[in-house]
């Protein structure tokens, strides 16, 4: 199959092919050109190209999310959403060039380690994150047999460093944030493992391939588990921290939250980190109930982007009409309600199982 | 209030059923009746396109050079005190007297066009007025000129405080309420309120002869064509002139 790594290598052999061929001939340095090519070397370039064209696809898509975004929230309250460039594309990039000629300012009292580090990690997460979801079974960085299990593992990191950079702020408003990050987010990973397993149990297989190749062979997975899909879309929504779960940054009652001592293009990076997450969550709803990359005519990507696109197109739905959840409900809804329902999800396909429907 | 007393005080209440659903629907259906082709939202993007704005709209004042008489009424109704009445020198008309706007201090009322007795002071739906200097928002005349088309004049009609209970009562233009009077026997007889008046109502007519022999003059006003600005008043040396109700 041609895929992406066949699709770099000949990309770096064309590099290669270039650059040896005039050193060799012009300068006539044969020994570092030998070097070049030796298999070490193209295989270490071979991977940076794969990751840079990996970064620059989830880059373009998470941009586009967050157009969609602006755009759907503008026609919902009636009115127009972003005007720069051809349908308003252009926006997110004249707000990226804002945010980096901006002044930062770090407080004095802030912990600066802790304050630069907790915020990398959040970031640098959500972008390992993305770059972990594969696009098609053609696309991807690496094809690793734990493929959810490590996602998950992955996804759940960010609530310890967002709690350690409210607190490194040394700001009440951000430390509040932090805490009801934390505790949001941790009880919110709960119902979504659940429902990974039960996942996981349809499937036979925890490696992402084996999964939607599983949905391509019987049925996508969201007909035998339809509660679950309802509880993973809210967990998810917790999990990216939008609204109506968007208690960590809540606005009317904390700044912004774990984020209000951040300014600049830090501040610009964390909101692209959010939608790092959300494209996260969204696809792994497509890979979980909606048979990933499957669909007829069109090529696989196109299919997963088509999937993940209307997923977020709930997300930004129910962001436009819902308001934030009071804040002594929020673990209520987590433990009790989620909880339970997915555990019922998992009875349902074991039962399934044990029957040998699936 | 308890829950259920609340409930059945306000049965609809968004509590009582579909509460997540009905906020989603609303705001789908608001999306799709913005999104389909051919509908828009409601925002306008105002530097590209401009609202379409009614015919009597009250931007800046505007002035039909031809029309004033130079009467000064609109600068005495104006409560910003933003009108003055200067002389200028028009190629066609000669040395007159017309209205010159601060814009900077005008506050788009439109009085000046009610009580205008002529329908020279109009209201243009002009209102991009920004300028880059203070002086360029002084509009002398020139600079205040517009072609009136119908719908620019605004006409305003009072009844008299007297009459307003009446039902047959007339409504009648504010400059119709007043005519000046002359007290003969203050009078000297100078001529000047006939020299000031704008709509030149005013004619000294020759009442006798007094023992010098020369010729004894009084103002005659003619109630049609005056158009009580008051500027004969003003102008009399020995306040022989007032402005009583016609009733």
């Amino acid at each position: 199959m041609y895929d992406l790594y066949s699709f770099s290598k000949d990309i770096v052999d064309l590099i290669l092919w270039i650059v040896c061929g005039i050193l060799r001939t012009v300068l006539n340095i044969n020994s570092f050109c030998d070097w070049l090519e030796s298999d070490n070397v193209v295989g270490v370039l071979v991977y940076i190209i794969q990751a840079v064209v990996i970064f620059a696809a989830i880059f373009i898509v998470c941009l586009t999310m967050i157009w969609q975004e602006r755009k759907t929230l503008g026609r919902i309250m009636d009115r127009r959403a972003t005007q720069v460039g051809p349908l308003g594309y252009f926006q997110n990039l004249a707000d990226g060039m804002k945010t980096m000629v901006k002044e930062i300012i770090i407080p004095d009292s802030a912990d600066r380690m802790a304050y630069d580090w907790a915020v990398t990690i959040v970031i640098g997460t959500g972008v390992l994150l993305a770059g972990m979801v594969p696009l098609s079974d053609r696309f991807f960085l690496a094809d690793y047999g734990t493929g959810l299990l490590i996602i998950f593992a992955i996804f759940s990191l960010a609530p310890f460093a967002i709690l350690i950079a409210g607190w490194a702020q040394n700001n009440k408003y951000t430390l509040i944030g932090g805490m009801r990050a934390c505790a949001q987010m941790i009880s919110y990973e709960v119902p979504m493992l659940m429902i990974l397993v039960a996942t996981v149990l349809l499937a036979g297989s925890l490696n992402i391939n084996d999964i939607v190749a599983a949905q391509q062979d019987s049925t996508w997975f969201f007909i035998p588990q339809i509660l679950g899909l309802f509880t993973f879309l809210v967990a998810a929504v917790a999990e990216a921290e939008r609204i109506p779960f968007d208690l960590p940054e809540a606005e009317a009652e904390l700044v912004e939250g774990w984020q209000t001592e951040y300014g600049g293009m830090r501040w610009g990076l964390i909101m692209l980190g959010d939608y790092f997450r959300g494209y996260v969550a969204a696809s792994l709803g497509v890979i979980m109930f909606f048979g990933g990359w499957d669909g007829p005519y069109l090529p696989p990507e196109i299919w997963f982007l088509i999937k993940v696109f209307i997923i977020f197109f709930g997300m930004i739905w129910v962001r436009g009409s819902l308001h934030r959840i009071r804040t002594d409900q929020i673990l209520n809804i987590g433990w009790k309600r989620l909880l339970p329902l997915a555990i019922l999800n998992l009875l349902v396909v074991v039962t399934l199982k044990v029957w040998g429907v699936y | 209030m308890s829950k259920l007393e609340y409930m059945d005080k306000y049965p609809q209440n968004t509590t009582t059923k579909g509460f997540i659903l009905k906020g989603m629907w609303v705001t789908l259906k608001t999306m799709v009746r913005t999104t389909l082709p051919g509908r828009r939202p409601m925002t306008i993007q105002y530097p590209y396109e401009k609202e379409v704005i009614p015919d009597n709209y009250r931007g800046r004042p505007g002035l039909v050079m031809n029309k004033c008489i130079g009467c000064g009424i609109c600068a005495k109704i104006c409560p910003t005190t933003c009108i003055e009445i200067i002389e200028i020198d028009h190629p066609e008309l000669g040395k007159v007297k017309r209205p010159q706007v601060n814009l900077g201090r005008c506050m788009m009322c439109g009085y000046c066009a009610e009580y205008c007795p002529k329908d020279a002071m109009v209201v243009t739906p002009e209102y991009e007025l920004a300028s880059y200097t203070r002086k360029g928002l002084i509009f002398d005349p020139y600079e205040l000129q517009w072609d009136a088309v119908p719908g620019n004049e605004v006409h305003m009609e009072e009844v008299l405080a007297s009459e307003i209970n009446d039902p047959n009562a007339k409504y009648k233009a504010y400059y119709d309420l007043d005519r000046p009077e002359a007290d003969d026997s203050k009078c000297i007889g100078c001529g000047r309120c006939a020299k000031t008046c704008p709509a030149s109502a005013i004619e000294m007519i020759v009442v006798g002869k007094n023992e010098k022999g020369k010729d004894i003059k009084r103002p005659k006003f003619d109630g049609d064509l005056c158009v009580a600005c008051e500027q004969c008043v003003d102008v009399c040396p020995k306040s022989c002139i007032e402005l009583k109700e016609v009733l």
